[in-house]
């Protein structure tokens, strides 16, 4: 069953090039010519053609300016497409652009009945839901105040929640997932599951490479409005990196060697108390543990671990032989890399982690997995600025002042 | 706390797969059917319409002290302005009414109209955070500023009740007709606004031009003198003005107590009409793509 096909969409946008001036013509010819004149032409989208089946969560990725807002424009009919045709198979929600229906003046009890109609939903749906739409933003109290006395935070979780009420068929969702604190995304994400679990098609465009390889079945890259690669997300992804930061895709070089000597099996992070988790804080412990199986002997191994920020950048990597200098040489069988860390350097955020092994003579790697796990950090110890610096603080002071710091006390 | 909540189902059963609506995205073409198909479309989303026009009403008169008292206020001291200059100083007829009732009554139809038309041609512009974000028949922000002044007119209509009653004037049951009248203006100024505000989208021109053009109107209009005052020769030219047929019937129903001049009211209503249709089919074509250039 199909949910949604685009066949053969197209989308041109004229832009509009003004008159440098210099042509001989008096201020109010000018003007007409600048507004009717003929524009440039650019293409947003060109012969895009695709499917989503019932039930499926399609990720659509890539660069800025690649067609994705085009897509999510044309499919919540804000504008129509040059040529082509669009079928919908069913009631379509859009999540997208939290909050920008609601209105300052009015109550956020008067807002969710605007919010809700304006997203398509009837007025005796709204009242029926009106209570847990509530008690899910957490905004009783301040029901009945104009919103514009609101803090941001409630603004936020009143749209999310309103949004989150509504029953489509099919869900569009933007970049609604990357606004918040890093317990609203959580919250975003597990609704988001909890929909996919009841059947409802979801097609999610952002820029968070890790939460559509978590949460898609299949992803569509896009590139100067044009498909160019469709299938498995962490396929997808890999090129998208490709194009995106030069990276060198992993799952292509691993196509060509058909036998891999070293598989990467299992990648997981622990706490301090050596219990499985995602969630970790700024400053305090973290392990990770790699599992493989050898399949021969590997003289010179290296483990790396490394860490992509929300969106996808590339920012950190750290390599096993670099920490010691002693060679790792693989016996045949299955084994496990640990690593630990005391002070956790990652600021607050989400980060997705990945491994990979190499040989260190050859610079490919053996295997490599991408963004497999989502890391989860939240604020432990405080820091301003981008990273954590594991460190601890000594003072010295003259003997005098000493014994006077001491008698204060 | 917020774990214990989303653990709780939300928003209830799914929706019954057998009430799946196909929709169909093409390129914009102007069709006959589409103009059936969009009002189809404009009757399900009439709980929208409801909602922001009561909050279009909501929103004009928080933060103000005097709040709906400005609905009165505005008709009531272009009366008491018109009725000095053009009463006491230059003797206008008004047709053997009292002067102020005369032009009370045309102001009251008159600003309505005029309203409308003026708020609503930015109707679209002024809303491009929500016509840029979301779909819905965007015809219903120019509709919702016209009810709006529908709303106005209705309060305003309350001291016309009081200015009767002070001037001894009574009310037969040829005032009844003030309804196909004003439906006959709400159809008009619906027609201008759609024509406007997707005009507006475009050309910003066209938000300046308005209240110059809406003033010269209402002088081409029978508001400060009757209509009989209008020489004969001017009259085939002068009845062009559908908004005539309307003010002069609107007054006649309702202080001469007599029926409709059937003839100027009915040309009015097929102006309308004919208006109504050709702008609403323009409105839809310009929709298609009025977020790209909004």
């Amino acid at each position: 069953m199909i949910d949604l096909r685009f066949n053969r969409v197209s989308k041109k946008y004229r832009i509009q090039q003004h008159d440098d001036g210099r042509a001989r013509l008096n201020p109010l010819a000018r003007r007409l010519k600048n507004l009717l004149s003929r524009r440039q032409d650019f293409w947003a989208l060109r012969d895009v053609s695709f499917e989503v089946t019932r039930g499926e969560t399609l990720g659509i990725i890539g660069p800025n300016g690649a067609g994705k807002s085009t897509i999510l424009k044309l499919l919540s009919r804000i504008t129509a497409p040059t040529s082509g045709e669009i079928v919908i198979n069913g009631r379509l929600s859009a999540m997208i652009e939290i909050g920008s229906g609601f209105h300052p003046e009015l109550t956020g009890r008067e807002n969710i009945y605007l919010n809700g109609s304006i997203l398509g939903m009837r007025r005796r749906e709204i009242a029926e839901k009106l209570d847990r739409i509530i008690e899910f933003a957490g905004v009783a109290e301040f029901i009945d105040t104009p919103v514009k006395h609101y803090s941001s935070g409630m603004y936020v979780r009143l749209g999310f929640s309103i949004a989150a009420h509504l029953n489509p068929h099919i869900l569009l969702l933007d970049e609604v997932l990357a606004v918040g604190d890093a317990s609203f995304q959580v919250k975003c994400l597990q609704r988001v599951s909890e929909l996919r679990q009841r059947g409802t098609t979801i097609v999610f465009i952002s820029h968070d490479l890790a939460a559509v390889e978590r949460l898609c079945d299949r992803a569509l890259l896009l590139n100067h409005g044009r498909i160019i690669a469709m299938g498995l997300p962490r396929e997808v992804i890999a090129e998208y990196r490709r194009i995106a930061y030069g990276d060198t895709p992993p799952e292509q070089m691993s196509a060509e060697i058909d036998f891999k000597p070293v598989e990467i099996m299992n990648l997981s992070l622990y706490d301090s108390q050596e219990r499985p988790t995602t969630n970790f804080f700024t400053g305090k412990p973290f392990s990770a543990r790699v599992e493989y199986v050898a399949h021969e002997r590997v003289v010179d191994a290296a483990f790396e671990l490394f860490c992509y920020s929300h969106d996808g950048a590339y920012i950190h990597c750290q390599f096993t032989t670099a920490q010691d200098g002693k060679r790792i040489t693989l016996e045949p069988g299955a084994g496990a890399v640990e690593f630990h860390c005391s002070e956790l350097g990652l600021q607050p955020g989400v980060y997705t982690i990945g491994a990979a092994v190499k040989e260190r003579a050859a610079s490919r790697n053996i295997d490599w997995r991408y963004g497999d796990k989502m890391l989860h950090v939240e604020e432990g110890k405080y820091v301003r600025g981008s990273f954590y610096l594991p460190h601890d603080w000594r003072i010295h002071q003259s003997t005098d002042a000493r014994t006077k710091q001491q008698a204060i006390r | 706390m917020a774990s214990s909540i989303q653990s709780k189902t939300i928003g209830g059963a799914l929706p019954s797969i057998d009430a799946r609506p196909v929709t169909i995205i093409r390129a914009p073409s102007v069709s006959p059917f589409g103009l059936i198909k969009n009002l189809t479309e404009l009757a399900h989303y009439r709980d929208l319409l409801y909602t922001l026009t009561v909050h279009r009403i909501k929103v004009r008169y928080k933060q103000s002290l005097l709040g709906g008292a400005w609905a009165v206020i505005q008709p009531l001291s272009m009366m008491l302005i018109f009725t000095l200059v053009f009463s006491l100083i230059a003797r206008v007829p008004s047709d053997g009414a009292p002067y102020a009732l005369f032009a009370y009554v045309a102001l009251l139809a008159w600003n309505c109209f005029s309203t409308a038309i003026a708020n609503s041609t930015a109707g679209l512009v002024s809303h491009s955070q929500l016509v840029t974000k979301v779909y819905f028949p965007r015809e219903i922000l120019p509709l919702t500023y016209v009810l709006a002044a529908l709303f106005d007119f209705l309060i305003a209509s309350s001291v016309l009740a009081v200015l009767m009653l002070y001037y001894g004037v009574p009310l037969t049951l040829n005032a009844l007709y003030a309804l196909p009248i004003i439906l006959v203006l709400a159809l008009l100024a619906t027609a201008i606004a759609l024509l406007l505000s997707a005009t507006q989208a475009r050309f910003r021109d066209v938000g300046v031009a308005v209240p110059l053009v809406l003033q010269l109107w209402m002088f081409a209009t029978p508001i400060i003198y009757p209509l009989s005052a209008v020489p004969a020769r001017f009259r085939p030219l002068y009845l062009f003005n559908p908004m005539v047929g309307v003010i002069e019937n609107f007054r006649r129903v309702i202080l001469r107590c007599a029926p409709p001049d059937f003839n100027s009211l009915g040309t009015s209503a097929f102006t309308a009409a004919l208006l109504l249709i050709a702008s609403y089919i323009y409105f839809k074509r310009v929709e298609a793509t009025m977020a790209d250039i909004i």
